[in-house]
């Protein structure tokens, strides 16, 4: 029970943020802390790719691209109520991910890297293009169906609680997805890919076949953040799905502490909670956002889980 | 109808040599210090504010061509030395660095220069007859100053001490150390070269696009296919590649809209990776 010990605290506080939020400062930090979860699952889809099958994506918010207009043009265009919107998001992220992987995952390294941001370019300008279906860079607005309705009792995510505890329930299992698949014989063989592919294709694991899955689960994660972000923002626009999202995603994966479970999750807290401070004093943030990304990979070129490993390896005296 | 694609298409090479100009800093980088270098469009984009600069303050655009390489390559090797040196050459750490130096030069950009998107005059105006299409002089000139930059290049990596020493290291790296070049120095001109000539294309092409903060998020994806389709470490494949993937941009944008032609080079681009990821050009050039 050691182990999960950090675990149980960081949900008990998560649960209870919610309360705790409203006692120490302003609300407003409740929808920060529900972007924060949200972007945790971005990082860790590039961080399920990047740290434990060792394919460096750059490509990543295409998925969050088809995710958010998942959600967007089944409630907007197809007038779907809420679940089947939702799903929709997600599965038509994985679905992409499965034609893109096909022959993503025959490259590597450098080539794999370039040609998820080709792929995730060519449908940014598509998205661009087709402004009657898209809306282009502008997006498209929707508003909220209801989560449950029942006998004239209604739930909804225009209510702020509600939406950061089901961000949070959905995160949470994706979080634990990967916990289980990573635990699994499964999740040893994408290890033993990352670490030596030769090696892992000479014991007789097809490599091709697991890096193509291991790209449609972390399609699948992507899928699921733009979802939730577009259920958060009630919107979806062609601008989150330009390669410098998934360029922020690789940031904060690594920052955070890439191979890890929760480094993604506390990169993308310290940047999202380093911007939103800083902001509201300087417009001028990203100078410090900048700076704190070189600082980390100069002075803790492991991440922030790495530093905290290794200073509590030497324990406190 | 016609004399628009002609027009076009040289567009098109113009804007190539100038890709060119850049990529080939991004790939001696990348061949020598295993930099996946993120910041480099944002030395293109520093080079057009530099230009926009020298033309307010001293009234003249040509000084912005002596000024521009010299002040890059002294920021490029006050990088290196500050911040890759650091790194040791690791591709993945070298991502977050260069995410988060593009991050403070563009907002560095925008603070002092401001976030509104500028224009300014081609120092030679005028057009000329060619094809049945009047074309701008200074489109020609910004054709022949990156001929004359890349081939200046080229002879300096053949025949002079440090560029023996350049392609040495990259040849073999740790061989090199113990032959006696100063690895970190070649390292440090390296990373200065790199953001000089990319300085001086952002000089060049300042006239033709707009002086922006946000102008290198927009061609560096382009800069990095070049050198991709080239060939990792293949040279002269780069500015072949960037020549012919902007021609090829130019003309298909005759048929359609700017984006579409974005995305016709796209496709063909990722079907040269998939099929011949070593490059279009192996084979030809050794």
């Amino acid at each position: 029970m050691k182990i999960h010990l950090p675990y149980a605290g960081l949900l008990l506080t998560l649960a209870l943020a919610p309360w705790i939020i409203p006692i120490i400062g302003d609300p407003f930090w409740l929808s920060v802390l529900t972007e924060i979860i949200i972007w945790s699952c971005f990082a860790a889809s590039i961080n399920f790719l990047f740290g434990y099958v060792g394919l460096l994506s750059f490509g990543q918010a295409l998925f969050f691209g088809f995710g958010m207009y998942g959600v967007g043009i089944g409630i907007s265009s197809f007038q779907l109520p809420f679940w089947p919107a939702f799903f929709l998001g997600p599965f038509s992220a994985t679905v992409m991910a499965l034609i893109t992987g096909i022959f993503a995952v025959r490259l590597t390294w450098h080539y794999f890297a370039i040609i998820t941001v080709v792929f995730s370019l060519i449908f940014y300008f598509l998205a661009l293009t087709l402004k009657s279906i898209t809306g282009g860079d502008d997006g498209i607005n929707f508003s909220l169906p209801d989560l449950f309705n029942f006998m004239g009792y209604t739930v909804s995510l225009t209510n702020t609680t509600t939406q950061y505890f089901f961000t949070l329930g959905v995160v949470v299992l994706c979080f634990w997805l990967i916990k289980i698949v990573m635990s699994s014989p499964y999740g040893r063989c994408l290890i033993a890919i990352r670490d030596n592919d030769v090696r892992a294709s000479l014991i007789g694991i097809n490599v091709y076949k697991l890096r193509l899955s291991a790209f449609v689960i972390a399609g699948f994660l992507a899928g699921v953040s733009g979802a939730l972000f577009a259920l958060f923002g009630r919107y979806a626009s062609a601008s989150y799905m330009f390669y410098h999202v998934s360029g922020e995603g690789v940031v904060w994966a690594i920052v955070g502490g890439v191979g890890t479970l929760l480094g993604p999750a506390i990169g993308t807290g310290v940047f999202i909670l380093i911007r939103e401070v800083v902001s509201s004093h300087w417009q001028h943030h990203a100078l410090i956002v900048g700076a704190f990304a070189i600082c980390i990979v100069i002075f803790a070129p492991e991440g922030i889980v790495g530093l905290w490993k290794k200073y509590s390896k030497r324990g406190p005296k | 109808m016609n004399q628009t694609i002609i027009a076009l298409a040289i567009n098109g090479i113009v804007f190539g040599l100038i890709v060119a100009l850049i990529a080939l800093g991004l790939s001696i980088i990348f061949g020598l210090l295993d930099i996946i270098n993120l910041s480099h469009g944002d030395f293109f984009m520093v080079g057009t504010v530099f230009a926009y600069t020298t033309l307010s303050v001293l009234g003249h655009f040509w000084p912005a061509l002596i000024i521009a390489p010299l002040i890059g390559f002294a920021l490029g090797a006050l990088i290196q030395f500050s911040i890759i040196q650091r790194i040791k050459n690791n591709a993945a750490l070298s991502i977050v660095a260069t995410f988060g130096l593009s991050m403070i030069i563009q907002e560095i950009v925008r603070m002092t220069f401001g976030a509104a998107p500028k224009r300014i005059m081609p120092p030679i105006t005028g057009t000329f007859g060619m094809f049945g299409i009047e074309y701008e002089w200074y489109r020609i000139f910004a054709a022949i100053a990156s001929i004359v930059a890349i081939g200046s290049f080229f002879i300096f990596l053949k025949s002079t001490k440090l560029g023996v020493w350049m392609r040495a290291v990259r040849h073999d790296r740790d061989t090199a150390t113990t032959m006696g070049i100063p690895t970190q120095k070649v390292y440090l001109f390296t990373f200065g070269i790199g953001f000089a000539m990319a300085a001086v294309g952002g000089v060049i092409a300042a006239p033709i696009t707009t002086v922006d903060f946000r102008t290198g998020v927009d061609i560096l994806p382009f800069c990095f296919m070049a050198v991709i389709i080239g060939g990792l470490g293949n040279l002269p494949g780069t500015v072949a590649a960037a020549v012919l993937l902007a021609f090829l941009e130019g003309v298909i944008s005759g048929f359609a809209t700017p984006t579409i032609a974005r995305i016709f080079s796209l496709v063909l681009m990722s079907s040269v990776l998939l099929i011949r990821p070593q490059g279009l050009f192996k084979g030809l050039t050794k």
